[in-house]
């Protein structure tokens, strides 16, 4: 348990050191060297953990991060973890050492491959170490945005950054909404642990939130795991080196989704929305890839979509195991729960048999220079070891014996028929469709296997289409596939070491209220007797072959949907239009000009407050406070009016100004009536400044020209003015008469005893509110200097940049 | 009593008027104007650990006590943003000595960027709703005169909207003032909040809470946010940087404090139009994002997605909604500050703004480039930079309000904002290398380490959270809960 967090940290503590490392060595010593035992550290102090987790103990441990709001870096370290730990770490090895090779120390930029690479595995075991949903969620966007930065590795080209970019919106967009999600879950339980909210089952499936925190998180894991319709990102993750292909894309982040999945079977398990869902996606996803491998030409676009398959076939298996939720613990339960087995099973099967493909891809890719499979054929006797490393993963995915896909392939086909015949969930007569498409896509990986396999190393030899003379790789490269394919072969004769030791744990990891009952038992048998499950595969062989010899006969229907109308071009067509479209608005609205920001401010203005008056009866009249309104007053109030008129009308500068002016000075004759000389004083002194700046300004200004408007122009701008009036006023009226409490004011009335100062303005002015005044000065002196400056200083485009150099 | 209070709207002031009079002295200005926001970072922080302490602080200008003369409350929710303005403006300082030219320099650059942070840090600190109006004044038209510094064409033409703007606005800030007065006979926000307590928040008083909200969201770039893509994308980098990243701050602030202290009488009225206000800047605000293939339209259009988000934390009045959305606020403004300095420093490399002309950066500039990766990141909130805690914090608290709209809408917007910054990223430092450093226009040359620091606040805001938790539940407390901020206010009278 000591220096827990200090290993499984190792990876990030590298990734800073490596850009210096890589200074200093590079291209003496391949960067790799010193990457490699990252890995390596990390897979032997895992395999520490083995016994103790499979004598059934779990290991909790706790790091403060932001323990405040309950973010800790608590890890929980169940069987399920060590054995997605194990595959990430024990594969992160073989990586690395396999990308020594395949990429040159000379050409490439190994210190961002290495620190991309580390990043990558650090927060992916953070991913399945994590307990607290949110930390997990941090691990997760990591591993987003380092295959991110992976998938566009060769940035230079231009698929590689698209590819990068879908790759990036497509899980983000899942990541957030598994984010919310998770937050649905939070709110409902108050706990963001995992393991807490293992014990709030009940009132998480009683919760109206139920099904949307399902279909939330569901999208989370189906578009990090490339299920259907998310899929169409990992085919073009294949611009990344293939090292990475072979890693993130294959062996570990897509099963991120997976992982998702089953960490979270306890809690949604047993709903039949959760069983069609996760069951249903992953069917309909295992068809969708291997009917489309069919199609490909480049081997390593087969290998995604064959991973593709393969991931649905997973999904498949734990949707249907979560059916054993339904029964809980006991026989019944446990007959649907092998599933889960199955499905783990299959996880460690897959990581070995694909991982060893992509790498032979990658050898042929990096011998030949080609990987298309119209090119090759023939190898055979140029790549011997190539030759049986792919006939090893190739088979083993085609589900034959004697390897190890063939044990979890049966376990697949006995799950579907078992599920075929569940008498709840609605089965029905769809029980016979699910066995028919599980069994149909078989077939197809069948074909597609036989494809890689025979198009490349048998047949004939089109040495005149390839650059390179074929010939076998370096012992280097060869080693990581090698040992992959040695695993292979093993784990199908001595399948019940590993299911005691790592997957036994891990599915009473996934099923913890089944494994107290202790009928979660399995003995994994390559013979079981003649029954259906062999008898499917049997007829996957034969159907599979017959298919594949007249396949140049049949293929030409393949691609006679059309090509419009993939997922593909959906998400080009909804990038593209989404941006045209925000274009088109956008353009709308923000036309540049200043009137129509006024129109759209006041208009709101007009909306808003005068709505808000009128919805909830803020307008009152009430003049019982008010004065007399004497002669003058109205007299003065008609002159303001028929000053602003003139402004409006008038048909000279001049006149205008003028006006306005003696709007102002009326003003100025109100605070005189009203007894307020300071502000009458004030105010006089500004209007007479302005107007003779405004008349001396006039003088340098253009012939005035009466504005030609059109009506509707005339007709927006007069209904806003007179709103915005009409409103203000309303509200003004309404205030007043809304007098709820005396004014402060009356404080004031003694400033001679507070301040010494016989006249209240200027009490208030200079002492009470002194402070305002001061800013004020403030205010006028930087005007001042705006003046200034505008007069001084008037830089042109040019002379900007000399300036600034 | 507090004196310290005064300091960071005093000590611009005093530095800012010996800079005008010592014009031609640059190297003096430069030393100055960075000892001033240090010194001003020194007393926030001092003042952090005070309130944390002894509660929220106040000073009572001239000895008149509340509610009769102005009083300066310093609460940590203002605090912690006097403290990051004063950051930023650092940082914003520092590059500018490399980048703004001798002639702005010699034309009181200095003294009006230290004028207009003393009109922000005013407007949080200020506990007056007309002293806020003044103070709003003060940093208006220092960035009038900062906008049209240099008075090239485009500066001059945008700043003529905004200024008309900004002058309409500030106009009815007055009139919902005077509205205000007449009801209530008051200008202390905290007597203002008892008083409407007392009175009851009836239907004049929402409207004119609406008056107030446009007014501060025309300045914020809530929803009214028209003015501000062209006036933000005018002046030079190291203005727009302060621009973005304070201005619209302070209006997001005066809608906070506002709808915390005074009007949180009727949330499902008020703060439901602000929680829709929010989702419609945000969708705007996204889709301006996304539609431009120029790298300051995308930065200004994501200046109203941020403001948008953080008022949607708000919107939901939650204690989880309001976390957020103070973290998200320091975010915003420090991430705001670092993407408006670098999308400068690559037009300034580039000599164009048009993304389809550029290609390859990172060749040249990895610094440059991976700091820009960081922001992008943290712009949307990728985790674990600075924006994730506060998006997570405003989605729960949207969640729980049961606003799962606004929520879903704030999620959605964050993939629209990373998808419009990552094209920046990959247009300018990714493809093919087509510059050398002769064909360059310019040097990163004392550019890049202003820039460093604000990187490390990105990543120390989202992995250090802890150290900055207890502040912000402070600050968030006494947004939940007025009483602190009024008992301090009112304690000794009333």
């Amino acid at each position: 348990m000591a220096y827990f967090y200090q290993v499984i940290a190792l990876p990030f503590i590298t990734a800073v050191f490596v850009p210096f490392l890589h200074k200093r060595i590079n291209p003496r010593i391949h960067t790799g060297w010193f990457v490699l035992f990252v890995p390596l550290i990390l897979f032997c102090y895992l395999c520490s953990y083995i016994p103790i987790i499979s004598a059934g103990r779990i290991v909790h441990l706790n790091l403060p991060w932001i323990p405040s709001y309950g973010l800790n870096l608590t890890a929980h370290l169940d069987g399920l973890a060590l054995v997605f730990a194990l595959i990430i770490s024990g594969m992160g090895f073989l990586v690395t050492l396999y990308s020594i090779y395949y990429l040159s120390k000379f050409k490439e930029a190994l210190h961002n491959f290495y620190v991309y690479l580390l990043l990558f595995m650090g927060a992916m075991l953070g991913v399945v170490f994590a307990d607290n949903l949110f930390v997990l969620y941090v691990f997760w966007e990591i591993t987003s945005i380092s295959s991110f930065l992976l998938i566009a590795y060769w940035f230079e080209r231009e698929k590689s950054r698209s590819g990068a970019q879908k790759s990036l919106l497509i899980t983000v967009f899942g990541g957030l909404s598994m984010l919310a999600g998770f937050i649905l879950l939070f709110l409902i339980t108050g706990t963001a642990s995992i393991q807490a909210l293992m014990n709030k089952v009940e009132l998480i499936q009683s919760h109206p939130f139920f099904v949307p925190a399902m279909v939330l998180v569901l999208l989370g894991a189906f578009t990090k795991s490339a299920q259907f319709p998310f899929s169409i990102w990992l085919p073009d993750a294949m611009e990344a080196p293939t090292p990475i292909s072979a890693y993130l894309h294959s062996a570990t982040m897509v099963k991120a989704g997976i992982y998702l999945v089953a960490r979270l079977t306890l809690l949604f398990g047993g709903a039949a929305e959760w069983f069609w869902l996760v069951a249903g996606v992953g069917l309909v996803t295992l068809f969708y890839g291997s009917l489309n491998a069919l199609k490909q030409t480049d081997l390593k676009a087969l290998l995604a979509y064959s991973t593709i398959s393969q991931l649905g076939l997973i999904m498949s298996l734990l949707g249907l195991g979560s059916a054993a939720l339904y029964f809980g613990a006991g026989k019944e339960g446990t007959v649907y729960a092998i599933a889960i087995f199955a499905a783990i099973f299959h996880l460690v099967n897959h990581a070995t048999f694909k991982g060893c493909l992509f790498m032979v891809v990658g050898i042929i890719d990096h011998e030949l220079g080609t990987r298309s499979i119209r090119k090759l054929g023939g190898l055979m006797q140029a790549m011997p070891i190539s030759f049986l490393l792919t006939l090893t993963g190739s088979l083993a995915m085609a589900g034959l014996p004697p390897f190890n896909g063939f044990l979890s392939k049966e376990m697949f086909f006995a799950a579907v028929l078992k599920a075929g015949e569940m008498p709840f969930f609605q089965m029905g007569r769809w029980g016979s469709l699910l066995v028919f498409v599980a069994w149909l896509a078989s077939v197809f990986t069948f074909v597609y296997c036989l494809i890689i396999l025979c198009r490349t190393f048998l047949g004939k030899q089109h040495t005149e289409k390839l650059k390179k003379k074929p010939h076998e790789a370096s012992f280097g490269m060869l080693l990581s596939p090698i040992i992959l394919a040695a695993l292979v072969i093993i784990i199908f004769f001595y399948p019940n070491v590993l299911s005691r030791h790592l997957l036994q744990p891990a599915w009473e990891a996934v099923l913890p209220t089944f494994a107290g009952a202790a009928s979660l038992q399995y003995e994994i048998k390559p013979w079981h007797g003649f029954n259906a499950a062999l008898l499917m595969t049997i007829g996957v062989v034969l159907l599979g072959f017959f298919l594949y010899k007249t396949f140049l006969k049949w293929r030409r229907f393949l691609r006679l949907y059309p090509h419009r109308y993939t997922l593909n071009n959906l998400y080009i067509w909804l990038l593209e239009k989404t941006e045209v479209f925000s274009r088109a608005v956008t353009k709308r609205y923000m036309t540049g000009f200043a009137r129509d920001y006024l129109v759209y401010i006041l208009a709101f203005v007009i909306l808003v407050v005068g709505g808000a008056v009128y919805l909830f009866n803020g307008f009152t009249l009430d003049f019982s406070r008010n004065s007399a309104v004497s002669l003058y007053e109205i007299l003065l109030l008609l002159g303001m009016v028929s000053c602003a008129i003139t402004v409006l009308l008038s048909q000279s500068r001049l006149t205008s100004v003028i006006a306005v002016g003696g709007l102002g000075f009326m003003v100025v004759t109100f605070f005189v009536i009203f007894r307020a000389p300071d502000l009458a004083l004030t105010q006089l002194v500004v209007e007479t400044v302005t107007t003779v700046l405004l008349l001396l300004c006039i003088y340098h200004l253009p012939k005035f020209k009466k504005e030609k408007s059109p009506w509707r122009f005339k007709l927006v701008n007069g209904v806003i003015a007179i709103g915005v009036g009409t409103v203000m006023t309303l509200v003004a009226f309404s205030a007043y008469a809304h007098h709820l409490f005396p004014s402060i004011s009356g404080f004031y009335k003694n400033s001679y005893q507070l301040a010494g100062a016989k006249n209240i303005v200027n009490a208030i002015l200079v002492d009470f509110r002194g402070f305002d005044t001061m800013l004020e000065i403030l205010v006028l002196s930087m005007a001042g200097l705006g003046v200034y400056t505008l007069i001084k200083l008037c830089l042109t485009r040019r002379e900007e940049h000399e300036g600034s150099q | 009593m507090n004196n310290t209070i005064v300091l960071p709207i005093v000590i611009p002031i005093i530095a800012g008027m010996v800079m005008v009079i010592c014009k031609n002295m640059i190297k003096l200005q430069r030393y100055l104007s960075i000892a001033v926001t240090l010194l001003i970072g020194a007393a926030a922080a001092f003042l952090l650990e005070q309130i944390k302490r002894e509660g929220v602080q106040t000073l009572y200008l001239g000895g008149w006590e509340a509610p009769f003369g102005i009083t300066l409350v310093a609460d940590m929710f203002a605090v912690l943003l006097v403290l990051t303005t004063a950051l930023i403006t650092f940082c914003c300082l520092c590059y500018a000595f490399s980048s703004i030219g001798a002639d702005r320099e010699q034309h009181y650059f200095y003294p009006l960027t230290l004028f207009l942070m003393a009109g922000v840090n005013g407007s949080f600190l200020t506990g007056d709703i007309f002293n806020l109006f003044v103070f709003f004044e003060v940093m208006l038209v220092a960035s009038y005169v900062l906008i049209t510094l240099g008075g090239t064409k485009m500066q001059l033409r945008e700043s003529v909207k905004y200024i008309l703007i900004n002058m309409i606005s500030s106009s009815l800030f007055l009139i919902a003032i005077a509205f205000l007065y007449a009801m209530l006979g008051t200008l202390n926000m905290a007597h203002l909040s008892v008083r409407v307590a007392q009175a009851g928040q009836g239907g004049l008083m929402t409207a004119v809470a609406f008056l107030f909200l446009i007014v501060f969201s025309i300045k914020a770039g809530l929803f009214l946010f028209f003015w501000l893509p062209g006036p933000y994308s005018a002046p030079p980098t190291a203005i727009a940087a302060l621009f973005a990243s304070l201005l619209t701050k302070v209006g997001v602030y005066g809608i906070i404090r506002l709808f915390s202290l005074v009007f949180y009488h009727e949330p499902n009225v008020t703060h439901l139009f602000i929680g829709i206000l929010a989702a419609v800047s945000m969708v705007l605000g996204a889709m301006g994002a996304v539609a431009y293939w120029d790298i300051r339209r995308i930065l200004t259009y994501n200046v109203v997605v941020g403001v948008g988000f953080i008022l949607a934390g708000f919107a939901s009045f939650t204690l989880e909604g309001m976390r957020g959305a103070v973290y998200y606020l320091l975010h915003d403004m420090n991430v705001k500050a670092l993407l408006f300095l670098l999308g400068g420093t690559i037009i300034h490399l580039t000599g164009t703004d048009k993304l389809k002309e550029m290609s390859g950066l990172i060749r040249l500039h990895p610094q440059l480039g991976w700091m820009f990766f960081l922001a992008a990141l943290a712009l949307s909130g990728i985790p674990p930079l600075s924006g994730f805690i506060g998006k997570l914090f405003v989605t729960t608290g949207t969640f729980q309000a049961g606003y799962f709209w606004l929520g879903g809408i704030g999620l959605f917007t964050g993939l629209l904002v990373l998808y419009s910054v990552m094209k920046i990223f990959m247009q300018v430092f990714w493809g093919y290398t087509n510059y050398t450093a002769e064909t360059e226009k310019g040097t990163t040359k004392g550019l890049l380490w202003p820039l460093g620091i604000l990187t490390a606040v990105v990543l120390f805001l989202g992995l250090g959270a802890e150290a900055l938790s207890e502040y912000v539940d402070l600050a968030v407390a006494v947004l939940s809960d007025p009483r602190l901020y009024v008992d301090a206010v009112l304690s000794s009278n009333l």
